[in-house]
């Protein structure tokens, strides 16, 4: 499994989501909400095995922006 | 190894913000902050909802069983020094069991286990006895707002 397919089971699976993740962001559907977000960030820490700073963690506000701020830990989208 | 805490009622009052008529846990102890906790309710006829809940058969309702099972599991990280006196929210509830009917003279006994904490965001589960009955028992879900409001995004893009 792909870096990107990782990421993109990651948003479905926490937010219960089938639709378009390119265009996804916080707040942009119910489920993405703070404790959604929260949610979010320790799957994503898990999948990737990864730590977060707190001012990436508050810098995630959208699918692509994700990918920049992955990529800052190695992780290639 | 480090030692476990021990709370009296004033120390359950300074760790989380449950006050009278519903707070319900007298004591708690074995705690190790992070870990786990134990507590201790006493129900006696003179609880405000006896006479209500039923008034020819006096028992504790669900919702309070449930009340001490959390109160005891909030204390699992309450008991943290920089989470001292937050205020917590229910997100879940999962696998609530009711095994025994409380009632009048009864104890409760609650032992409650983190499972994790990251970011405002406690998961774990609590099981009660009176004596060595199963009572009740339930997994949580506990938001801490004032935490969990530090890490979410300023604004959608």
């Amino acid at each position: 499994m792909s870096n990107l397919d990782k990421y993109q089971k990651v948003f479905k699976e926490s937010f219960q989501y089938e639709g378009d993740l390119e265009q996804l962001a916080y707040q942009g559907i119910t489920e993405w909400d703070s404790v959604g977000h929260m949610q979010l960030m320790a799957a994503l820490e898990d999948m990737f095995g990864i730590e977060l700073d707190v001012d990436d963690i508050i810098d995630f506000s959208s699918f692509k922006k994700g990918i920049t701020i992955l990529a800052k830990y190695n992780v290639a989208i | 190894m480090t030692e476990a805490l021990h709370f009296d009622i004033n120390g359950i009052k300074e760790c989380q913000r449950n006050r009278h008529p519903l707070l319900f846990v007298d004591r708690v102890y074995d705690v190790v902050p992070g870990e786990k906790a134990s507590g201790l309710k006493c129900f006696t006829y003179n609880e405000w909802f006896f006479p209500a809940h039923f008034d020819d058969e006096p028992n504790v309702p669900g919702f309070i069983q449930v009340e001490s099972l959390v109160q005891t599991f909030i204390m699992t990280f309450l008991s943290k020094d920089e989470l001292k006196g937050k205020k917590t929210n229910f997100l879940g509830i999962n696998n609530v069991k009711f095994k025994r009917k409380i009632v009048p003279g009864d104890t409760l006994i609650v032992h409650a286990t983190l499972q994790s904490y990251r970011r405002g965001i406690a998961t774990g589960s609590a099981v009660s006895f009176v004596g060595d009955e199963p009572a009740c028992s339930a997994d949580f879900v506990v938001a801490v707002p004032d935490v969990l409001d530090q890490f979410k995004p300023k604004s959608a893009p």
